[in-house]
């Protein structure tokens, strides 16, 4: 090959290459063409779905108010301060620089440190919640300053009346994981004929979060694969909500029991985000948007609530006030109690400690779950039960000698020296114990009983929230079931004048006085106007006799008006006319020994304040026009005349001023919604 | 008067008015489009606000040294081209020996504050090398066969060495262009004919025996998406879906500049490096794309036409080497971005940041241009 051959074999062989370049470049246009011009629309749809993400969007908790609208549990804004640890860099350098604006011990900063590991880097971690307003604007000023630190308002759940309503509320509270089970739990098992065994439930609940294990149950139980699948998959819902940094769960109260009615449901929000999950905007999701909980109506006044509360003052007892001609509960008191605000964020060992050993026990619903022994206010009872039996003649009299013996043992008037001569009316006024001693003993315990049920003792009142009582109401059957061995007569002596075996809550002495006053109508509390339904089985009382509690009523006016009775200064309900009429009673703590009886019976500042007597009363208002009913103990209050009556009196002429049983404001709201869906029907 | 200007003697200012103007401002249009593309890919991500220009500046000291390269009269390049090789060979042994890892992979070699990657040079070094080869033993051409076998293992012995490193994406880069360059020597065409079908045979052998688990599934992802299988979205097959997304979404025209979802949310890992491709293609459409990728064969064109006209056969070999270095720099890139080949790891010249590529670049298009210069200086060998 001469160097003239050589260029020519090269500019061939060039153009042989730049024509094989040519046909590879032609070949990736080609490609392009394909996945930018034909197979474009399916690339656009995944480029649209792949910045986009569904957030879980809490639903906002619905209100609880009472019966004029007033919020008794609401959602308060609160500043919050929380950290991204991508953002931070040094969260520990940040942390300090916080701590320099706000108060964060050392110990809360190795734990925020500690939770910032353990948490997705652009998740933000909760620093510091329910901040100040000071401390809000503080932190406001200075988060630009610090690499990370987010500071926002978020919705807390509150209660703005505090521990005026604890306990008829409750409180909501993060949900653990046995509450998350036991919701799982039951609403499989509520959509299906076939039920989940608990405990085989439990331990497929352990096992769950592995895949692989969960597939051998599956395996290993088929008949029982496919509501276990359902239980999982339930499981995982529940806890993807519940677990949610801005949920909280009712824990008691109505927050529990009407736990589904306020809690709405979970809706989402779309959020463009990155690759790396961080959120870049949020998109307009109002199609997705939660749906928020029902507001839930009592029918208590929060005024005369809080006016009641305020009476008792430091005493710790239970008042509650109704409404006769509705059974409406207008006031529901147990005093002292807790705050609900404190436990909504999780309380502190040492704080609930403070509050669980108390001897003025405010965790303790003592109006719903408190028994005591009605002392003297059941005497009505005895005595309707008499006049029902027809075992006297309320004209006939029985002389009080002070005391009373039957068999072996002697039984004490409450009054030394004795009252002499009593019939019904003077024995209720002046509270003669040797009179329905007499009369129980005629009766027997069986026909005392009957009437007892009737008045709405021995059974629990379900008003739809947590806890509630029956008490009891001892018969020889009871005793036989409880103690082993039949009833002794001279027992029934003990429950003629309330005390003995015979226990009941205040809830249900209020229903009692209702009863009387009405005139024997059936007067059933509620306390919840609008919101889930309680499921309660209608007692089969029968109405009392009318006849028979007019009786009641006028020795009720005794106590409190005629001269012998033994609330006589508390008669008067100070608005320049109306009376109440009550009764007062005593319940006993200990037993006085006949060493003490001789001796003079020890009372007051000489005896341990846990040993006094509890005191009670039961009245209801105005005397000849009944309106409200109310009951009231003073724990270890001595006597019912002396502190119980003064404040019954007190709460009953600020119902009567307030007007609290007028009509609710929700009845116009429910009247109006039943417009809304009839209108719509139409 | 006629005499003003005698542009038959070299001078410096008679160079630089003489270079291939037409093509350097072709290049320089392609930097330009890389740091606006840049800016789009990596404005969003607080860490990379600073790299736009950080290539600018690197464009411009690219520009340099291809004015610098192509100065030097191609005589001295003939001198040097040996040296160049061997030294070179030198370094990717040192890199054997004491080199960094980075990546998975030993390439680097730190020369005090300098740290280098010999394997980059070793593109440029090697089709010096062969052209000085196949210019000195012009008068063999027919001699057959056995003038190649030399050729061949210049080719191999550093593409072994870089094989070991383990830098696929090179090597295959180094057979690629010095292929280009035995076949420009003649080699017969049942030779490469021979040669391709034992490529095609051993590719299972090479995939069973040769290749390191890394590479195996990445090759295994590629045949996965081509096939039209939906790839593990977690894992290696990542990157080329998410790619295809960008790419498939652009359209026609495309969602605008810095408009591209795929891009600006940062869903492309190395979108800023070897897959700037996909904000292009998301950003500016299938029309633009398509466009970038003609003003490159036209830039790669005239440079095949600057080999055409020299006289000397080094200068041919040398402008058709560093042509066939660029375009397979660019056809493997795009190919890779649009799933057609494995992803080898392989950058964009002026498009994708960094700067190792940018050197390689210049210096390939300021060999060329030095061909331009020289093309009338036959170099007697």
């Amino acid at each position: 090959m001469n160097m003239r051959q050589v260029d020519d074999m090269f500019t061939r062989r060039a153009m042989v290459a730049a024509g094989g370049g040519a046909l590879l470049f032609g070949g990736l246009i080609a490609r392009l063409f394909q996945l930018q011009v034909l197979e474009r629309e399916r690339y656009q749809l995944a480029a649209a779905e792949n910045g986009v993400k569904l957030e879980l969007a809490p639903p906002p908790r619905g209100r609880i108010l009472d019966r004029f609208g007033r919020p008794l549990a609401a959602h308060r804004q609160a500043g919050r301060v929380s950290i991204i640890r991508e953002q931070a860099g040094d969260v520990a350098a940040v942390l300090r620089e916080v701590s320099n604006v706000i108060n964060l011990s050392p110990e809360r900063q190795a734990r925020i440190i500690a939770e910032t590991r353990r948490t997705a880097s652009f998740q933000p971690v909760i620093v510091a919640r329910e901040l100040s307003y000071e401390d809000f604007a503080r932190m406001s000023l200075r988060a630009p300053q610090m690499p990370g630190i987010l500071v926002e308002m978020a919705a807390t759940r509150s209660y703005p009346r505090g521990r005026d309503f604890a306990h008829v509320l409750g409180y909501v509270s993060k949900a653990s994981n046995d509450y998350i089970f036991n919701e799982a739990f039951e609403a499989v098992n509520a959509s299906r004929e076939r039920q989940l065994d608990r405990d085989f439930a439990k331990e497929f609940a352990g096992i769950r979060l592995s895949k692989s294990l969960r597939e051998n149950f599956y395996v290993k139980y088929p008949q029982q694969a496919g509501i276990l699948r359902a239980f999982h998959d339930t499981y995982g819902d529940v806890a993807t909500l519940l677990k949610h940094r801005d949920m909280r769960a009712g824990r008691s109260g109505i927050e529990l029991t009407a736990e589904h009615y306020l809690r709405g449901e979970a809706g989402f929000r779309r959020l463009e985000t990155n690759a790396a999950g961080r959120i870049i905007r949020e998109l307009p999701s109002e199609d997705l948007a939660p749906k928020p909980g029902g507001d839930v109506y009592l029918t208590v006044d929060a005024e005369l609530q809080k006016a009641a509360i305020d009476r008792f003052g430091e005493e710790s007892g239970a008042a509650v006030v109704m409404d006769i001609a509705s059974g409406d509960i207008l006031a529901f008191v147990s005093t002292p109690a807790f705050d609900p605000n404190d436990f909504v964020n999780g309380i502190s060992q040492a704080d609930y400690d403070l509050l669980r050993f108390s001897d003025r026990y405010p965790l303790y619903h003592k109006a719903y779950d408190g028994v005591y022994p009605p002392g003297s206010t059941f005497k009505m009872v005895v005595a309707t039960a008499a006049l029902e039996a027809g075992v006297i003649n309320p004209r006939e009299r029985v002389f009080c000698p002070g005391h009373y013996r039957f068999g072996n043992n002697t039984w004490h008037c409450w009054k030394r020296g004795g009252h002499g001569s009593m019939n019904m009316h003077t024995a209720i006024k002046q509270s003669c114990d040797v009179y329905f001693y007499e009369v129980s003993k005629r009766l027997g315990i069986e026909k005392l009983a009957n009437i007892s049920r009737e008045f709405g003792f021995g059974q629990r009142w379900d008003l739809g929230i947590t806890g509630g009582r029956s008490g009891v109401v001892p018969d020889n059957e009871w005793k036989l079931a409880a103690r082993g061995e039949p009833w002794f007569e001279g027992e029934t002596l003990n429950v003629g004048i309330g005390q003995g075996q015979i226990s009941a809550t205040p809830l249900q002495l209020a229903v009692m006085t209702a009863r009387i006053a009405a005139e024997g109508k059936l007067i059933t509390p509620r306390i919840i106007g609008i919101g889930p339904k309680p499921d309660t089985d209608i007692p089969h009382d029968q109405p009392l006799d009318a006849a028979h509690m007019q009786r009641m009523k006028a020795g009720m006016y005794g106590v409190t008006s005629e001269a012998g009775g033994t609330a006589l200064r508390s008669g008067d309900l100070g608005l320049g006319g109306p009376r109440l009429a009550g009764k007062t009673g005593t319940a006993q703590v200990r037993r006085i020994s006949a060493e003490e009886r001789r001796t003079g019976i020890l009372g007051g500042e000489q005896i341990d304040r846990k040993l006094r007597d509890h005191a009670l009363f039961v009245a209801y208002a105005p005397h000849d026009d009944p309106k409200y009913a109310i009951s009231v103990i003073v724990e270890h209050g001595e006597g019912g005349s002396k502190t119980a009556a003064p404040i019954a009196r007190d709460i009953l002429a600020e119902a009567l001023r307030r007007d609290s049983r007028r009509a609710p404001s929700y009845q116009q709201t429910a009247s109006m919604r039943n417009a809304g869906s009839q209108s719509e029907e139409l | 008067m006629a005499t003003a200007l005698n542009f038959n003697r070299r001078s410096l200012f008679t160079d630089i008015l003489r270079l291939p103007w037409g093509l350097v401002l072709l290049i320089s249009a392609m930097g330009m489009i890389g740091v606006a593309i840049l800016y789009s890919a990596t404005f969003t991500n607080p860490n990379e606000v600073d790299l736009p220009a950080k290539q600018a500046t690197r464009l411009i000291v690219a520009f340099s040294a291809l004015i610098s390269v192509a100065l030097v009269p191609l005589k001295y390049w003939l001198l040097l081209a040996w040296p160049i090789y061997f030294a070179t060979l030198i370094l990717l042994i040192g890199v054997e020996l004491v080199g960094t890892t980075g990546g998975g992979a030993q390439r680097w070699l730190e020369v005090g504050p300098v740290t280098v990657q010999p394997s980059e040079f070793m593109k440029v070094a090697l089709t010096l090398a062969l052209a000085a080869y196949y210019h000195r033993r012009w008068h063999d051409f027919s001699g057959g066969f056995l003038l190649h076998v030399p050729a061949f293992v210049m080719i191999l012995i550093p593409s072994f060495l870089i094989f070991r490193q383990p830098d696929f994406g090179t090597t295959l880069a180094l057979f690629a262009s010095g292929g280009v360059l035995i076949f420009m020597g003649g080699l017969y065409k049942r030779i490469i004919f021979a040669g391709v079908a034992a490529a095609i045979v051993s590719v299972p052998f090479i995939y069973m025996f040769v290749l390191q688990d890394y590479q195996r599934e990445r090759v295994d992802t590629f045949v996965a998406q081509l096939t039209g299988e939906s790839v593990n979205v977690m894992d290696d097959g990542y990157q080329i879906e998410q790619a295809k997304i960008a790419i498939g979404s652009g359209g026609w025209t495309g969602k605008g500049y810095m408009e591209g979802t795929q891009a600006q949310l940062d869903y492309i890992p190395e979108q800023h490096t070897d897959f700037i491709l996909t904000v292009l293609a998301e950003e500016f459409g299938f029309l633009t794309t398509t466009g970038v990728l003609l003003l490159w064969m036209l830039i790669l064109g005239l440079s095949i036409s600057i080999a055409l006209r020299c006289a000397s056969l080094f200068g041919r070999f040398v402008a058709i080497g560093a042509t066939a270095t660029v375009a397979f720099y660019i056809y493997f890139n795009v190919a890779m971005v649009l799933g057609l080949v494995p992803v080898v790891g392989v950058p964009l010249p002026l498009l994708s940041y960094g700067g190792t590529v940018m050197i390689t670049t210049a210096a390939c298009f300021g060999l060329i241009a030095s061909v331009h210069l020289s093309k009338e200086d036959p170099l007697a060998a």
